[in-house]
């Protein structure tokens, strides 16, 4: 039997039963069903899997559950619920997206969307340190963030700065 | 608006959705309910046999049918793939024809529907007027909705086509899929089609249905699945492309209680009801299995001398009166020979290969997965078990984009799960890794061409002959099935040769021979299988033809835009190129630049263009580049991009598709290489599978032109074409040097500017 293991998902502890070494993204997608993650590479190199923990982005198909035990996990399923948390909304009647997730959609970024859960997580980070990154940091920063690229096949990176910097724009207000 | 998967619960109890169909299965697809339904509340299902291809074609479906009907998009929703619930079948990638097939059964219900509402509205249709799914008249007006009310829309949809079916085993027992059945069925007849100058939905920017769920998380995919009893399977493949199981490995049973070993011929697999414990389990009989050794590839550094060694033949295809061409070619004042090549390449989705099986005792088989042939592969997953068609149900669900490898809905892990579904009793889930996707999945496979160019005294070129060799790009078997040694289907040989020839004052002569079979064919699974991508054959002859028509340009030293305008009577394409030089304040000269030198660690400047002519679209391309000779790295530092496809449906996406393309384009022509030594694929990850990044990426410029008076064009698909030519013209115009060989790498760059043979 597996120790337990608390880890606070999109704000709700989660008790993961699953063993400890245990790569995060099968804890998540396959324990806690959550289906923003996803595998892409396995190793580190695309950025498919990303989600934050304590608010920066690691690549959860290579980090075992154990090292996030007591810590705050968010996938793109509790980036609404972080938005609110952070500007103090009260969103239990109308649950508003996070200015990024909006601005995905206003742009029409995806294509056939495999990689933006990463991406978006990517965006969240970023705008999170830099609220208003000119294009030559927006690249710099998919592109160059250990521990890899951030990889899209369907070539939506301009669709993606364009997304970043509109949601920059709303979320400075 | 409903997603797919609300929808498909919530259906029960609407009206027309019985769709009674002649074989267990199957849709009666000469019914209109089979495509399209009209219900009470105005809502509107259509139904395509084709997927999402990441294109935004379930955006274009909508519209398409909205126009037809003269209502808002946002009233319809789409059904795509799924074999037991759409008409159809065929390409995926074939929008534009899965949209003429709705867009006349919207025209059949449309007519339909105004002879209800004359009746109505006692008014005769011609003084009748649509309008968001109501019908007017001076007399007053009715809904859509209230004209279907209580009864059913009786119309007989008439059609052309076979259904795909697999041929009877001949002398070498071995069945194939006939090639017919492939493009689907086609609605005919002549419905009046409401005309493109009255379009009011088609030509606005509506938005993709499925992007919203896919930003917050609550979109299924094919990788999640998940269904009661389920195990998870990962994979052990061969040590090398050709070795045979000697004996399969074992793993720790007290680490990994719940885990087995799953073994048919080659075929090897680790299953759990836990996915975790099946990826280590598997990794602990990879390390123990043991195969037979085996070396027949030729080691990617000597793939176009193993190419050229081959028995090629007479050309498979060819275009263009060859005495002709000889003959001009004899009298040409100067000639130029030139040899182009490009390694194998990849698709390389993000998301490696995954695939969902349920094999019933009786035969009964349900698969899930993002397919782009429904139908294929329905087939497919039938002569592979063994059972009639009829039995199997082809599910689509969302997955990373394919880029043309699903297109005949063979390769993938469909194969996989369904063989281990049949023997383990368990609806089973196989999860490709990427080493794996990249090592086994097929190939967009390498080829050369030699191309013999004359100009005449005055500079103009007179005549062109292309010899374009390359491996078949048909092999569509499914890899499961010719590892477990079970029926896999023929190898259909050939390529696509539907090129268009942008050149009228230019006599030319196109030989096509994909004469040869796989690389190391021979070996036991056939080798390196060559599947079609994105803009397949014509995407590789357009270096070819492109880059020619460069260098020619160079020879008569004229510059590279106006010998273009100089060869060709085509007013689309003289329209198109003169508004991207416009936007590009395009300096007519000759390459390569006054300021172009190869040596020196100071970067040079340069700029390229290209031109292809593709599915009733015009396109252009203008690279600019700099590239520093010391090193050989090449930055593309802007990109314009000019399309003319007749009427554009959807301005944003285009825009979206267009810039995409062009950041695929720009990775094949610079990065993308598969290499292989004599037993392997050694590039089996995103560090030595390079494919383009966001800080690589240009500013991209797109001018897009739309017209009322040319039909439909493919707007997607073929914008992959323009950089390779267009940046090789550009490395040219900035050293001097021309490259007749993608990608550039840096290695390459440097050795073509030190003058080494490469």
């Amino acid at each position: 039997m597996a120790n337990e293991l608390i880890v606070n998902v999109n704000g709700v502890a989660k008790s993961i039963t699953a063993p400890q070494s245990t790569p995060l993204l099968y804890v998540l997608r396959n324990e806690l069903k959550l289906r923003g993650p996803r595998l892409g590479c396995g190793m580190a190199q695309c950025g498919a899997c990303a989600v934050l923990v304590d608010g920066q982005e690691v690549r959860s198909c290579v980090m075992p559950v154990s090292a996030v035990a007591g810590k705050r996990v968010v996938t793109i399923e509790g980036l609404p619920d972080l938005w609110a948390e952070q500007k103090g909304l009260d969103h239990s009647a109308k649950r508003v997206l996070h200015p990024v997730q909006q601005a995905w959609i206003d742009e029409q970024v995806p294509q056939c969307g495999y990689c933006q859960s990463g991406m978006l997580i990517a965006a969240v980070q970023l705008l999170a340190r830099n609220p208003d990154p000119s294009v030559a940091e927006i690249k710099d920063a998919f592109t160059n963030t250990p521990p890899s690229p951030h990889l899209c096949r369907c070539g939506t990176y301009l669709a993606i700065i364009d997304a970043v910097r509109r949601a920059a724009r709303q979320m400075r207000g | 608006m409903l997603t797919r998967r609300e929808f498909a619960k919530s259906t029960a109890g609407v009206l027309f959705v019985s769709l009674g169909g002649q074989a267990q299965g199957t849709i009666d697809q000469s019914r209109l309910e089979a495509w399209l339904e009209i219900h009470s509340d105005g809502s509107i299902i259509a139904r395509t046999g084709r997927g999402e291809t990441g294109t935004g074609a379930s955006a274009f479906y909508a519209q398409v049918v909205a126009e037809e009907l003269s209502v808002r998009p946002d009233a319809v929703t789409l059904i795509m793939g799924d074999t037991d619930r759409t008409p159809d079948g065929g390409y995926s990638a074939g929008f534009l024809y899965g949209a003429a097939n709705l867009r006349k059964v919207a025209a059949y219900a449309h007519q339909k529907l105004l002879e209800l509402a004359a009746e109505h509205l006692q008014t005769p249709s011609s003084e009748l007027s649509v309008s968001d799914g109501v019908v007017s008249c001076a007399k007053g007006k009715v809904s859509y909705g209230r004209l279907v009310q209580g009864r059913q829309l009786s119309v007989t949809i008439p059609l052309r086509g076979v259904p795909l079916r697999f041929t009877p085993p001949g002398k070498s027992g071995v069945t194939g899929l006939e090639w017919d059945g492939m493009e689907g069925f086609t609605v005919t007849g002549e419905p009046r089609l409401k005309p493109i100058s009255e379009y009011k939905v088609v030509g606005e920017s509506y938005p993709v249905p499925g992007i919203p769920a896919k930003v917050t998380g609550e979109t299924v995919w094919a990788c999640d699945l998940a269904l009661p009893g389920m195990l998870h399977a990962r994979m052990v493949r061969p040590a090398s492309l050709g070795s045979t199981l000697l004996a399969p490995g074992s793993f720790d049973k007290s680490k990994f209680p719940a885990a087995q070993v799953v073994r048919k011929a080659n075929l090897v697999a680790v299953v759990s009801p836990n996915e975790w414990e099946a990826v280590q389990a598997a990794n602990a009989v990879a390390a123990t299995t043991k195969w037979s050794e085996w070396s027949g590839l030729p080691s990617s550094d000597n793939l176009t001398s193993a190419l050229r060694a081959q028995e090629w033949g007479a050309p498979a295809a060819s275009k263009g009166s060859e005495p002709e061409v000889r003959l001009t070619l004899a009298e040409a004042a100067r000639t130029i020979s030139a040899s182009y090549e490009q390694p194998y390449i990849k698709h390389a989705p993000i998301g490696p290969f995954v695939a969902v099986a349920d094999v019933r005792p009786d035969g009964t088989t349900t698969v899930w997965s993002q397919i782009g042939h429904l139908q294929a592969s329905r087939a497919r997953i039938a002569n592979l078990l063994g059972v009639p068609s009829q039995k199997v149900t082809v599910r689509w669900l969302d997955h990373a984009g394919q880029f043309g490898r699903k297109t005949f809905g063979g390769d993938g892990a469909e194969a996989d799960a369904a063989i281990l579904s049949q023997i383990t009793g368990h609806p089973v889930r196989v999860q490709w890794s990427m080493n794996e996707d990249f090592a086994w999945s097929a190939f967009s496979p390498a080829w050369f061409a030699d191309v013999k160019g004359g100009l005449d005294a005055a500079g103009h070129l007179t005549a062109l002959h292309i010899a374009f060799h390359s491996p078949h790009m048909l092999d569509a078997r499914p890899l499961g099935a010719i590892l477990a040694g079970m029926p896999s289907g023929t190898v259909q040989r050939g390529g696509i040769s539907d090129t268009q020839w942008p050149y009228d004052r230019v006599k030319f002569r196109l030989e096509q021979a994909y004469a040869m079979d796989n690389l190391a064919w021979a070996s036991a699974y056939g080798g390196l299988r060559g599947l079609i991508m994105r803009t397949p054959g014509q995407r590789q002859l357009n270096f070819v033809l492109e880059s020619l028509v460069n260098e020619a340009a160079a020879v008569a030293n004229a510059d590279p835009v106006q010998f273009r305008l100089d060869h060709t009577t085509d007013p689309r394409l003289i329209g198109l190129t003169h508004a991207v030089m416009k936007t590009a304040n395009w300096e007519a000269r000759s390459s390569p630049s006054k300021d172009a030198r190869r040596t020196g660690s100071n970067m040079a400047a340069g700029r390229g263009v290209s031109v292809i002519v593709r599915s009733n679209a015009y396109w252009v391309g203008l690279a600019e580049i700099s590239v520093i000779p010391t090193t050989g790295v090449i930055r593309v530092t802007k990109f314009i991009v000019g399309v003319e496809c007749g009427k554009i449906i959807n301005p944003r996406q285009l825009d979206r598709c267009i810039k995409g393309g062009i950041v695929m384009g720009i990775g094949e022509a610079l990065k993308e290489e598969v290499t292989f030594d004599k037993s392997k694929v050694t590039s089996t990850d995103w560090s030595k599978y390079r494919i383009l990044t966001m800080e690589e990426t240009p500013e991209i410029t797109v001018v897009a032109i739309s017209r009322d008076d040319q039909g439909f064009g493919t707007g997607g698909e073929a914008p992959n074409a323009l950089p390779p030519p267009a940046i090789a013209a550009a490395l040219f115009d900035a050293t001097g040097v021309y490259p007749r060989r993608i990608p550039m790498t840096p290695d390459y760059v440097k050795r073509l500017l030190a003058g080494e043979k490469c």
